[in-house]
């Protein structure tokens, strides 16, 4: 029944790390296959997301972070390392929040433009290549909200873990 | 017997204890970090919310009279930078009240929480903080080289002094960011020895 409730609380664990792979998987293809061609006066532009070093950085960030989440999915429930598994989380997460908020703040200027700084919006002429990166951001935000959930509550279980040995 | 164990054991609670009294030395090792993160984050945030340039450009010339316009980089035009500065103004709030905790505020515990709220508070800031010096890295690489792709000119040729008083601030940031992460490392390794020690001696 002890070892039940374990595996139990094991499984509960498995499926948040299973949606943060999903979720990291998801915004680095969807980032990476964005793409567009569009002619402005005769000249055509063509907009990818290796134009902007941010949002390449995203994108390496995101394959980290679901490498590392595939990895896990084959670490067998009874090992003693899921209890250190805090200190792999924390350094997943925090690549994977100043990808995120690098990518936005490119991505901010892409949309709105600077008026200050003479930078035009790009979203006007490229909906689908702005359509896509947005959509790569979100899958992006759920995954590192569901790591910081996931490394709160490993640190939980730690503490805990170790008040009642 | 069972007295001579009892008494044994009546003994060793009382060292203990005493030796549970007079752990008292606070290590200086944590409190001076947090007191350079203090200062780190607090110039980043000074550094980059007074980072202001004006200057004149002859934008045309008509006839022999040059019209000259005035331009101004200011940090609050930027998003990324005016997160950046919001973010080292909390960081730096953050060091200062968790030194001031950790020096003047041993007498208050709430039931063992507070060696818990630490590290995880800890952590939130180094998450804050890498997040904003990263987001304004990248924004400062965009104005130092521009997006020849976008048609995104660069604007660090012309406000030189902006740039690099915004390059120092990011400087700065970071390595705050490196002493936070040694700051929490340490927490949580303190955490987990105090965890395993004080209730060892309860079997």
């Amino acid at each position: 029944m002890e070892t039940k409730k374990k595996h139990l609380k094991k499984y509960a664990i498995l499926f948040p790390r299973l949606l943060a792979l999903i979720a990291t998987f998801l915004a680095a293809i969807i980032t990476a296959t964005s793409h567009e061609k569009a002619r402005i006066f005769t000249i055509s532009f063509e907009a990818k997301y290796s134009d902007s070093p941010a949002l390449k950085y995203f994108v390496i960030a995101n394959v980290i972070a679901s490498i590392y989440g595939l990895l896990l999915l084959f670490l067998p429930l009874d090992n003693s390392f899921w209890r250190f598994i805090v200190v792999p989380d924390v350094v997943v997460i925090m690549l994977l929040s100043t990808s995120i908020s690098a990518a936005l703040a490119i991505a901010h200027v892409g949309k709105k433009g600077n008026y200050h700084a003479g930078w035009l919006p790009i979203c006007g002429q490229f909906h689908k290549y702005c359509d896509q990166v947005t959509a790569g951001l979100a899958a992006g935000f759920v995954g590192i909200v569901v790591y910081l959930l996931l490394v709160l509550y490993s640190f939980y279980s730690l503490f805990h873990h170790s008040l009642h040995i | 017997m069972a007295v001579e164990i009892g008494d044994k054991a009546e003994a060793e609670c009382k060292s203990n204890q005493e030796i549970a009294v007079t752990r008292k030395p606070i290590g200086y090792v944590i409190p001076v970090l947090r007191l350079l993160t203090f200062a780190a984050t607090l110039s980043a945030t000074l550094v980059m919310a007074l980072n202001k340039q004006t200057k004149t450009f002859v934008v045309a010339t008509v006839g022999t009279t040059p019209i000259k316009a005035t331009f101004t980089a200011k940090f609050s035009h930027t998003p990324a930078f005016v997160f950046f500065v919001i973010a080292n103004g909390m960081a730096s709030f953050h060091s200062i009240l968790m030194l001031v905790i950790e020096l003047f505020g041993h007498k208050y515990d709430l039931k063992g929480l507070r060696f818990v709220i630490i590290p995880v508070l800890d952590i939130f800031t180094v998450a804050l903080i890498s997040g904003a010096a990263n987001a304004a890295a990248f924004m400062g690489e965009l104005g130092r080289n521009g997006n020849s792709h976008a048609r995104w000119n660069k604007i660090c040729d012309r406000f030189k002094k902006y740039c690099d008083h915004g390059s120092a601030a990011m400087l700065v940031s970071f390595i705050a960011v490196l002493i936070l992460i040694i700051i929490t490392a340490i927490s949580i390794l303190k955490l987990h020895k105090r965890n395993s020690t004080s209730y060892s001696t309860l079997h």
